[in-house]
């Protein structure tokens, strides 16, 4: 596999854990466009724990994912109260004040006779963990992927149980689902503080692939692409994001086809979608035809 | 003996206060067609030219973190020393963090953050 190939795949198992943290969210009913915020919060506490404080990865991807998720879970305590498109804005709101933190941020510190650690807008340079330890691009993709299988397999057994019935009901009726009894303000606090963790461990991943990030990185575009991809691949079934990743990253940008107009292509298939798939091409009722066709 | 070492370490300490991290410093050029660029690459450790560096020169737009890959391209030795020649191929113009794979005697990543212009390119100013 070359260079390209592997890079290509490394970026849509990246984008696919934030894709799946927003997806987390949609199934519960709500829409963040914030979840870029948590992304970035675990790329900074990750590179920071393995650049700064000489942490193996593991254990600083385990921190930055412990932050992500507290960091989504004060968020979210004051913005659920908010509904549709009032939170939707409540965390691009969010997700904008972490940008402008990350632009703020100056923690830096010499290693190897050399200043590390980020320096505002000029960005985190060196995170060097995966370089110094000779991991290789395609062993760095195993692990990525074996990570994203691990996540997707916790989905799957989630959306067969208890639990995942009463999240896809907290997400369809909050009000039909406390009058039966259901927590709903805890079930969305624990989603929120979950899908935190889960964009957080993508950032950590992303960091040590890129080994430089910046606040930019953590802008709008990113919040909004994952959306989408949840959005596109549908809401029906975890493999839902990861189509939508596919559909984008797999073959409108490998292919590149369309050049630099491929975002309008994805714009338009967004909204062509939006309009004859509101919940997406792997909706609740493809997932049943098709679990009811292969089983 | 003893004394003789010593003094090596002190004539050494100012040469491992540089910087080991190897410095680049790149000049694009369009070809003329859209988005294409020739680039000559300088590299440079502890204050002289790279030589024998197996370089791969790859792109991504900062504001859009890993939608906009480019093929990475590998780059040939140049006719100075410490020089190397790539053609980028990018998607449009702006902001583009190019990223060198170093190999060889030095093994490193190096991102280096330009502004492409229908002309070529020019180191961003923050």
């Amino acid at each position: 596999m070359d260079d390209y190939a592997i890079g290509v795949l490394t970026n849509i198992a990246l984008f696919s854990f934030i894709a799946l943290s927003a997806y987390l969210l949609l199934i519960a009913g709500e829409m963040s466009f914030g979840q870029q915020a948590f992304f970035g919060v675990g790329a900074y506490a990750g590179g920071i724990l393995t650049t700064l404080y000489a942490w193996p990865l593991p254990l600083a991807a385990l921190a930055a994912m412990a932050l992500g998720a507290v960091a989504q879970f004060l968020v979210a305590l004051p913005t659920l109260r908010l509904r549709g498109l009032h939170f939707a804005m409540a965390t691009l709101a969010a997700a904008e004040m972490a940008r402008i933190l990350f632009e703020l941020m100056h923690w830096r510190r010499e290693i190897d006779g050399e200043l590390a650690g980020p320096d505002g807008t000029q960005g985190f340079r060196g995170i060097r963990w995966i370089f110094e330890h000779g991991i290789e691009p395609l062993h760095y993709l195993g692990i990525v992927g074996v990570l994203l299988a691990l996540v997707l397999a916790l989905f799957l057994m989630i959306e067969r149980s208890k639990l995942g019935a009463t999240l896809r009901g907290v997400g369809l009726d909050p009000e039909l689902a406390a009058s039966v009894g259901i927590d709903v303000q805890r079930i969305k606090l624990g989603v929120a503080a979950a899908a935190g963790a889960l964009a957080a461990l993508g950032g950590v991943l992303y960091a040590h692939h890129n080994t430089y990030i910046e606040p930019r990185n953590f802008d709008i575009m990113l919040g909004v692409h994952s959306l989408a991809y949840a959005l596109i691949g549908g809401l029906g079934t975890a493999f839902g994001p990861l189509l939508g990743v596919l559909l984008d990253i797999g073959t409108l940008e490998s292919t590149r086809v369309f050049h630099g107009y491929r975002m309008i292509v994805f714009g338009g298939l967004v909204a062509l979608v939006l309009v004859y798939r509101p919940r997406g091409l792997l909706d609740e009722r493809t997932v049943q035809w098709l679990r009811q066709r292969f089983s | 003996m003893a004394k003789a070492a010593l003094l090596l370490i002190v004539l050494a300490l100012p040469l491992l206060a540089q910087a080991q991290t190897p410095e680049a410093q790149l000049r694009c050029e369009s070809t003329g067609q859209d988005f294409v660029y020739d680039c000559t690459l300088m590299l440079t450790r502890f204050g002289r030219p790279l030589e024998g560096a197996q370089v791969t020169v790859g792109a991504d737009m900062p504001s859009m973190p890993m939608a906009h890959s480019v093929r990475p391209a590998r780059a040939r030795p140049g006719l100075k020393p410490g020089e190397y020649k790539a053609r980028l191929d990018l998607e449009m113009l702006g902001e583009w963090a190019i990223k060198l794979r170093l190999d060889g005697p030095v093994r490193d990543l190096l991102v280096l953050h330009y502004e492409f212009d229908s002309k070529g390119a020019m180191p961003r100013k923050r």
